[in-house]
């Protein structure tokens, strides 16, 4: 049981408990970044299709790569497959997107375009979890509930981790539990695909009117310094904010409060909305918003590789317009807007028994792309390197924890001090492991 | 001044030695016992400390060494705790001064550091240390005498001379009794989960007998709701859930339950805890039938590679033997080799279902699912084959249907459905474009897009050698069509294509002869699924393997890359120095199964006792429940910890006893204060929010609304018309229920040692406006009675909180509900809601 202090210091926070020392007034290091957007594209998408063109690779579509076998991945893959996709210089930097990413191609100036990611495993699963708790197993607390822990939300009527998906992601809550850290901290998971609002937060809906929530409020009050004996006073003060909620949080997911033409810039789908409830989140103060693609693992195409270009008609004019909005309200450079998967995908073509027919390509967990706006990452360019093929990152290798401590760290946070102490450990999101990327950051 | 005479005795120890001999003898074996387990391989902080260069390159703070100035290294200020952050080694006491001296020496000489074996091969020769021996949790059990205390009057049991000395050697003393109305309150709550009842509070009010309260405890240890609330305890520990961990779907094991009600049904039958502990590691080895469901623990395992050794380690012997999978352990003498050798005994078993129906029943209903299987395939045949065949008259006639879709060629002898088919296909973009001019240059594609595809199917089949396996299936390296033709071929042929009809819509082109075997077919599945029962039901358990096998170690942790085999066999620690003793019965269950429920294994009772305690103080003795290694925390009462462990050994191991020992204690009776601080000595009973189920199934009670079936299949809580206790509800490894996720609930994936306890708006939402609360204050409100408000004032508070309201409190509820009608259950649910409800004092 928490001490009534500490109690009470967790209320007065809001949803955040104080995982710095003293959080409020001095951080590790300078607050570049408040907020984080992690656009999530679940599945596993494709670097060699996205944003890391490889002449090579087309140059030997249709043979075995020269360089030797090929590494070894979830499942067999065979010769080398072209991207069927043309890639286009983009922005004053001149930084090559992929045609099926227009709109991120013009706002490609604000985006470090990380090259050289690499996780350990070939499966969705662990590398699901390294890239949001850490590590391959389940159990340990994800990066929001981390932020959320660490920095608390700056609004205490909303919480400080909210994760958008419609339905739930490979392994579901695995991916934003708070694990041994204290449950407010885990994601607030909202299903995208029921619009309506009030269904959105746990028991949100008010059974009875504000006036008579009012009345029942103070009958508590003066119920409980009766009994005046209670060490935990902290009761009243949640039930206060709780009563709030019930009333801020609803405006700030309906999306039907924006103009019809906003609507229509981020597009009328669930990462659209997604991306939409996103940014009215930030502006309100809510630390993390974590937005899955979709259901299940909608990038995961092991059949066909031309599936990407409908993901992206969806994913790209969210994104696109996310950094446009957050930019014009002079947001993005204390957000960082993070796009990726849990891994990428082979150059080569899938050829297991598993396909239907080989158009697509397997699990990359060698080397695949992330890009990064806002929140002081540097725009327009690009950091690392795959090998010829787009198999392997072999220059200025990024893993996980290494964008995590980067993140972390614009975030005022050194990533090897935000601990918690569980089962006789001190614990953190990075492991025993990350570097912060000094050539990432401005 | 006794530092600096131990400095000076290391420089004379070192005067006649070589450098690289005081190193070897005096610097290298300190540095290997204290700092290479962080700082070789692994690089904690940067820092590397296999070699000079290491040393001088340091870590992100800076170099660790100043060649020949050790005031000036970090090193030294690390080990010496004099830097403001690095107090080296991270855990445990500072370094001996001695060593300490050595090491300022070395680096006062120029730290010289030869090359040498050791830091690298640290694994292969693995020794356990004198001083690792010698960590507390290693030592024997002792039976300590309870000590003495000044203050004589406050104790009445052993524990509380325990206690009472610890708390005079701080000068500070235990609370007086609680009040008694609040004792049975605590004590109801504690061992059932449940508040005690109006009329069970008088009762013990009016009892004046010396062991009135012994009573209290007796009936309530008798009560089948205790075995409620303390095999969900066990089931924390258990990590039990109603369903398989998968990724992309729920999957129920509907008969989870059987475990749970056997967990529930241990506690309240006092099963000694020894046996407990070897039924659930190795039930089905026993011969005994009642005690297979015990292995239920492993018969449910979410299934990751180190999950049955994680939860048999931390969970009964407070080990964290998983953290070796990949290294040695950083900080106890556990090698990584003893967890392979654990990780072969779980892999020479197996999950196995146990029918708990007779041979005959099994056997008939296995027959019938044969039955049904059989004739669900040959349905399935039938049906693929006329498809395959229809498709294929459909395609010689490919170049009509086409032209009859554009409106060019008539329509005579052509199905109407099918042109419609057609039609919708040519409709999509640049579709008819990419048809060849001829429709009979398409037909041909057409025919031979199907026969290609038939022969790579037969092609693939002989590569996989006709395996559906997936783990053949995608490492298979197979045959497919090109992209184009492949599109084609899965517009005509596949599911929805134009020339498929699968089961159903085929059924009006079959005719004749055809059209009776089908319906015949049809049939025969029908009356097979009409003479199969429910299955009977069964547990999850496990079994040995026929051909148990040892497992070779994964280097860091990865099972592509083997080294050493690890012999089946008991952990180091706790073996005698010769090394430990191997498993050679079967998978090695059983003999780990006597190794653990010993009563010479110095933590299996010390752990258990430990969660005892903190299932009534809301902290162990040692606060880490699941770690009593060097990272966990030590014990508060070390002596106190041992007594009660060798009591429970005493006493058969049972847990019952534990309880009585507890909680007729003065430490257990005491009043809860308004002193801050930690309590760690137990100046105060501790308070604490009521868990989970404990609310849930407080709310119900009072109400009149809980329904206290014992046992049985698990309801899901989200069903607010089932008021069975929370204990039976849904337990999701890849969902948790909403509500108990709110109050802290653990995360069934893994062991959990304790559960934390927030208190945060989010679990107020659910007070303010959750269905439980509305109905039960709604069912409070019909069972109230009264002719006046204060009477329904007077009889509520009897219900809710088992006494009378004083004057104020009246005045208040008479105030509230004024208004009558809704302002009475909004009241109720007020008073639900009060700290005095939510809180155990």
């Amino acid at each position: 049981m928490m001490t009534r202090r500490e109690l009470l210091q967790t209320v007065g926070m809001g949803f955040g408990g104080c995982g710095l020392a003293s959080a409020a007034a001095t951080t590790h290091f300078p607050v570049k970044a408040k907020h984080v957007i992690f656009i999530f594209l679940n599945g596993g998408p494709s670097q060699v299709d996205t944003f890391d063109p490889k002449p090579m690779l087309q140059k030997y579509h249709g043979k075995p790569m020269p360089a030797g076998p090929n590494l070894k991945t979830e499942r067999k893959t065979g010769n080398l497959l072209g991207s069927p996709f043309t890639f286009n210089r983009c922005g004053k930097s001149g930084i090559e997107v992929s045609e099926i990413f227009p709109r991120i191609g013009q706002n490609i100036d604000e985006f470090a375009v990380i090259r050289s990611m690499y996780t350990d495993r070939p499966n969705h699963e662990p590398s699901l979890l390294i890239m949001n708790c850490g590590v391959p197993l389940p159990g340990k607390p994800s990066m929001g509930s981390w932020l959320s822990y660490g920095l608390g939300s700056m609004n205490k009527n909303l919480p400080g981790f909210v994760v958008l998906c419609p339905g739930v992601p490979v392994i579901g809550s695995q991916l934003w539990t708070s694990a041994f850290l204290p449950a407010v901290h885990q994601g607030v998971h909202l299903e995208t695909k029921d619009k309506d609002v009030r269904k959105l937060v746990p028991y949100i809906t008010p059974r009875r009117s504000a006036e008579e929530q009012r009345k029942q409020m103070d009958l508590l009050a003066s119920l409980n310094k009766l009994q005046s004996e209670s060490k935990f006073e902290s009761g009243v003060e949640s039930m206060e904010v709780a009563f709030r909620m019930q009333k801020e949080a609803p405006e700030v997911f309906d999306i039907s409060k924006e103009p019809e033409k906003v609507r229509e810039r981020y597009g009328d789908t669930e990462v659209g909305r997604g991306c939409l409830m996103a940014r009215r989140m930030v502006e309100k103060g809510v630390r993390m918003v974590q937005i899955y693609h979709g259901n299940g693992q909608p990038w995961d195409n092991h059949d066909d590789i031309q599936i990407h270009r409908k993901l992206a008609n969806e994913a790209d004019p969210a994104i696109g317009a996310l950094i446009e909005d957050l930019r014009d309200r002079d947001m993005l450079k204390e957000t960082i807007v993070l796009v990726g998967g849990e891994f990428g995908r082979t150059p080569s073509v899938e050829v297991s028994g598993l396909v239907s027919h080989q158009n697509g390509r397997d699990h990359n967990n060698h080397g695949y792309s992330m890009i990064v706006a806002g929140g002081g990452f540097k725009g327009g360019i690009t950091y690392g390197a795959t090998d010829d093929f787009g198999f392997k990152a072999v220059e200025k290798r990024v893993y996980a924890h290494d964008l995590q401590a980067t993140m972390l760290h614009q975030m005022g946070i050194d990533h090897t001090r935000l601990t918690y102490r569980y089962g006789g450990r001190d614990f953190r999101l990075t492991d025993v492991g990350g570097e912060v990327i000094h050539d990432l950051i401005a | 001044m006794k530092w600096l005479l131990a400095v000076t005795a290391g420089v004379c120890l070192s005067a006649a030695e070589t450098p690289a001999e005081f190193f070897e003898t005096k610097v290298r074996p300190v540095l290997a016992k204290n700092c290479f387990s962080c700082h070789t391989q692994t690089k904690l902080g940067g820092l590397a400390m296999a070699s000079r260069e290491d040393l001088l390159k340091g870590g992100k703070t800076g170099p660790a060494i100043v060649s020949g100035d050790p005031e000036k290294s970090l090193l030294v200020l690390a080990i010496t705790h004099q830097h403001e952050r690095f107090k080296m080694p991270p855990s445990g006491a500072k370094m001996d001064e001695v060593s300490i001296g050595h090491i300022k020496q070395w680096i006062r000489d120029g730290a010289v550091f030869p090359e040498g074996p050791g830091t690298k091969q640290a694994g292969k020769q693995y020794i356990v240390t004198k001083e690792q021996r010698q960590w507390w949790a290693f030592q024997p059990v002792k039976n300590p005498a309870p000590p003495a205390v000044k203050n004589k009057a406050w104790g009445k049991s052993p524990i509380d001379a325990f206690i009472l000395a610890a708390l005079e050697a701080k000068d500070k003393k235990g609370m007086g009794p609680a009040d008694r109305r609040t004792l049975i309150r605590r004590a109801t709550l504690d061992l059932t989960g449940l508040p005690p009842t109006a009329s069970e509070i008088d009762a013990f009010l009016a009892d004046k007998s010396p062991d009135a309260f012994a009573k209290v405890v007796d009936r309530l240890l008798a009560s089948p709701h205790y075995g409620e609330r303390w095999g969900r305890v066990w089931l924390d520990v258990a990590r039990y859930s109603d369903d398989k961990l998968n990724s992309t779907m729920d999957e129920p094991r509907p008969n989870a339950f059987r475990y749970r009600d056997w967990v529930v049904q241990a506690f309240n039958k006092d099963m000694p805890y020894d046996t407990f502990v070897k039924a659930q590691i190795a039930g089905d080895l026993l011969g005994k039938p009642e005690l297979i469901a015990g292995t239920g623990l492993y018969g449910l395992s979410p299934e990751f590679q180190d999950d049955r050794v994680d939860v048999t380690t931390r969970g009964f012997l407070a080990l964290t033997v998983a953290c070796a999978q990949c290294h040695d352990h950083k900080f106890d003498p556990i090698p990584t080799k003893d967890y392979y050798s654990l990780l072969g005994v779980f892999n020479s078993s197996k999950q196995n279902e146990y029918p708990l129906a007779d041979k005959e029943a099994v056997e008939a209903w296995t027959k019938k699912k044969k039955e049904l299987d059989k004739a669900k395939e040959d349905l399935t045949n039938f049906y693929a084959k006329q498809t395959e065949q229809l498709s294929e008259i459909f395609a010689a006639k490919a170049d009509k249907y086409l032209l009859a879709a554009q409106d060019k060629g008539p329509y005579d002898g052509l199905d109407g459905e099918t042109i419609q088919r057609f039609r919708n296909y040519l409709k999509k973009k640049d579709r008819l474009a990419k048809i060849a001019d001829s429709p009979a240059v398409f037909r041909a594609e057409l025919i031979a897009v199907q026969e290609e595809k038939k022969q790579i199917d037969e092609k693939n089949n002989i590569r996989l050698g006709g395996s559906r396996e997936r783990g053949d299936l995608s490492q298979a390296d197979l045959l497919s069509l090109a992209p184009d033709k492949f599109y084609l071929w899965r517009d005509f042929y596949r599911n929805g294509g134009v020339f498929n009809y699968g089961p159903g819509k085929i059924d009006r082109f079959i005719e004749g002869q055809w059209r009776e075997h089908l319906g015949l077919l049809k049939q025969i599945v029908e009356t097979a699924e009409k003479a199969l029962p429910e299955q009977y039901p069964f547990l999850h358990a496990m079994a040995d393997n026929d051909k148990p096998k040892n497992e070779h170690i994964y280097i860091r942790g990865n099972r592509a890359n083997l080294g050493e085999e690890a012999p089946r066999g008991w952990l180091t620690i706790l073996s005698p120095e010769g090394g430990p003793p191997r498993f050679e019965k079967g998978s090695g269950r059983l003999e780990l199964a006597e190794r653990i429920a010993n009563k010479n294994n110095p933590l299996t009772a010390r752990v258990m006792v430990n969660r005892i305690w903190q299932g009534h103080f809301g902290e162990g003795i040692v606060r880490s429940t699941s770690n009593f290694g060097r990272l966990g925390e030590a014990p508060s009462h070390p002596e106190l910890l041992d007594w009660l462990a060798t009591k429970f050994m005493e006493k058969n191991w049972s847990i019952k006893a534990m309880h009585r020992e507890i909680m007729l204690s003065s430490t257990y009776q005491m009043a809860t204060g308004n002193i801050e601080g930690e309590n760690r000595l137990l100046e105060q009973f501790p308070a604490r929010r009521l868990d989970a189920e404990s609310l849930r199934d407080s709310i119900l009670s009072v109400s009149g609304r809980l329904n206290s079936e014992l046992g049985g299949k698990a309801f899901p809580l989200e069903d607010v018309k089932q008021n069975r206790r929370t204990v039976y509800g849904y337990v999701s490894r890849r969902r948790t229920d909403t509500m108990l996720n709110l109050f802290d609930f653990p995360n069934p994936n893994a062991t959990s040692e304790k559960r934390v306890n927030t208190d945060v708006p989010l679990q107020r939402l659910f007070l303010l406006n959750s269905s439980l609360m509305a109905d039960s204050a709604e069912a409070l409100d019909k069972k109230v009675e009264g002719s006046t408000p204060s009477e329904r004032i007077q009889n509520g508070y009897r219900a809710i909180f088992g006494r009378t309201p004083t004057k104020a409190e009246t005045d208040l509820g008479v105030q509230f509900t004024k208004a009558g009608g809704e302002a009475w259950p909004e009241y109720w649910q007020v008073l639900m809601a009060t700290d005095e409800f939510l809180m155990v004092r």
